[in-house]
């Protein structure tokens, strides 16, 4: 147990001594999954209310498979964007192999299921008389669903928090797409494995404390605005 | 300004909305009344543009509006007002402004005068879920006429209001309504609301519109027995017209002759429709004007509102509208005897197709 508490603390005087490498790292994972989430959230969350509320066929069909999606194994979608951007996969032209813009793909890909299948689940859950309210008062479809989510904005930053918990934790797929480069797509979820690997595990949890107090960090400021409007019960 | 004509509009349910035609001016409110599931709302957002029949023309401010480029248009005319207010989780000052806001216009003094409307100036920071259901049904009037609409589409918008409330907001919406110069159609299930409001009543059922007039006439003059029933005609008897003298009417239904003032003829299929608050009763045998007078007995006494319907056996069955002080006065209960009467004037002919 001894080596435990010793890793806890050469962990801490690591993080508190500075190190260069180690934040550049956290700030990568923390940019990587930021952006992947709020791409995911730009597209995920107007595509839900779209589906939400409009008639069309295949409509349930196509709930479903989203829904499915939401179980889409990382290593799965890291595999698959490996072989779209390989030199001589169909996104090869990008470059973006080994590189922070290919794993904000990845974790895009990832989150858009998730953040859609909730968004579409809360905008279901949206009164069809508010809706036709919203559309009487004189607003375009657009603007009738910004007013939707705007009701509905504890449902969707449900959605954004668990879309970035899931990105900020994810290791498979920037893996195998970010290919764990010193200095270049090393994030800190991919270094914390090597370092395990390595036996090095008083940086391993170094790195395991600061994904954690980053991943808290970020929740809570998402939660603060989750929560300021709610009344009290 | 509003203008249609065979809208046709159906569901998967089997229901069907069959409207020949209507039309309502600038200034004048048309109130629609009927039972349940008769298709007042369907007709509603039909006209909202929310519901497109599917034949049919629709003429709203001299436009087309099935035509899919007056749409945005002519729903930035008009304004509706549900049953439920459906405001948003913002102040009630935003909530009155939320229309101009999404036409993109910003009118402090627009939003102020409608807040004044309806008395609710006081309540402008309010967050609109802190409301009475009163003060909300008064915030989602004042959003609906902050724009000036030249149409407004009203379904049953004081259905959950107590009496008290409705009354209120139904004397201030009138005069809003009257100094607004919109064409007004209105959806209801009360008679009372309806008559508040309306220049015009329209009665639908089963989809169709019945019969549309003046609302004294209406009520007084049903076209078929639908409307007499759901317009509150208790008494309904089939019968045949036998003689006439002037107008004057004998009509025998098989268990007693009536006298009825009608355009009807002789062999004439009819129906003999008598309001309640048409009849009266008496203990005794005294003589009066009504040319129409039948012993009977008290089968039942309900109250209704503020009154009592007193159903009589007469040979056939007559309904009364008593008040309290006539039931406490005359010893009113089941099984007592009494006299009901009413005019040759008061009762009313329907022509029945056979």
């Amino acid at each position: 147990m001894g080596f435990i508490a010793e890793g806890f603390q050469k962990a801490l005087q690591l993080i508190f001594s500075g190190n260069a490498e180690l934040f550049a790292i956290a700030r990568l994972s923390l940019a990587v999954s930021l952006l992947a989430t709020a791409a995911a959230v730009l597209a995920g969350v107007p595509l839900g209310s779209w589906i939400a509320i409009k008639k069309f066929p295949l409509k349930k069909p196509l709930i479903a498979l989203i829904n499915t999606g939401m179980g889409l194994p990382p290593v799965v979608a890291g595999l698959v964007v490996m072989l779209f951007l390989s030199r001589s996969g169909p996104l090869g032209f990008l470059d973006w192999l080994y590189t922070p813009a290919g794993m904000i793909l990845v974790q895009f890909i990832i989150a858009l299921p998730i953040i859609t299948a909730l968004s579409v689940s809360a905008m279901q859950g949206v009164d069809p008389g508010f809706y036709r309210q919203v559309l009487t008062l004189g607003a375009s479809d657009r603007q009738a669903m910004f007013i939707c989510l705007r009701e509905l904005r504890l449902a969707v930053l449900a959605a954004v928090i668990a879309g970035f918990g899931r990105l900020v934790a994810e290791v498979g797929a920037v893996m195998i797409v970010g290919g764990n480069i010193r200095h270049q797509t090393r994030m800190l979820t991919t270094a914390t494995v090597m370092e395990t690997q390595m036996g090095n595990f008083d940086t391993a949890i170094a790195l395991g404390l600061i994904l954690l107090t980053l991943s808290f960090a970020v929740n809570f400021g998402l939660t603060l605005l989750q929560q300021k409007k709610v009344p009290a019960r | 300004m509003i203008k249609l004509s065979g809208l046709r509009l159906g569901y998967d349910t089997g229901f069907r909305l069959e409207v020949d035609s209507f039309e309502i001016c600038g200034g004048e409110v048309l109130a629609v009344i009927g039972p349940n599931g008769a298709g007042k709302t369907t007709l509603l957002n039909a006209l909202a543009l929310l519901n497109p029949p599917s034949s049919g023309s629709l003429e709203l401010l001299g436009r087309d509006a099935l035509a899919p480029e007056n749409k945005m248009f002519l729903r930035r005319e008009m304004s509706v007002v549900f049953s439920r207010p459906y405001l948003t989780n913002d102040t009630v000052e935003k909530n009155v402004a939320l229309p101009l806001a999404l036409r993109g216009r910003g009118d402090a003094a627009a939003v102020d005068e409608a807040l004044e409307l309806f008395k609710i100036r006081h309540l402008k920071s309010r967050s609109a879920k802190t409301l009475s259901q009163g003060e909300a049904h008064r915030a989602a009037l004042a959003r609906a006429f902050v724009t000036k609409p030249k149409l407004l589409l009203l379904d049953e918008p004081f259905a959950s209001l107590d009496a008290r409330v409705k009354d209120a907001i139904c004397r201030d919406l009138r005069k809003v309504v009257k100094a607004s110069n919109a064409a007004v159609f209105f959806v209801t299930q009360d008679q009372g609301d309806a008559l508040t409001l309306c220049d015009t009543l329209a009665v639908l059922v089963n989809g169709r519109i019945l019969q549309r007039g003046e609302p004294q006439e209406l009520f007084a003059r049903p076209a078929c027995a639908e409307v007499a029933d759901f317009v509150g005609v208790d008494t309904i008897l089939p019968g045949k017209v036998a003689s006439k003298e002037d107008n004057l009417c004998r009509v025998e239904t098989g268990c007693c002759a009536l006298e009825v003032v009608s355009a009807c003829e002789p062999g004439d299929s009819v129906f003999v429709c008598v309001r309640p608050e048409n009849v009266s009763v008496s203990i005794g045998a005294e003589e009066n004007s009504m040319r129409n007078r039948f012993k009977g007995r008290v089968l039942s006494i309900e109250p209704r509102g503020l009154e009592y319907r007193l159903v009589l056996d007469c040979g056939f069955g007559l309904t009364a509208a008593v008040t309290k002080q006539s039931v406490e006065k005359l010893r009113l209960e089941p099984g007592r005897e009494l006299y009901a009467s009413f005019k040759a004037t008061a009762a009313h002919l329907i022509k029945r197709m056979l």
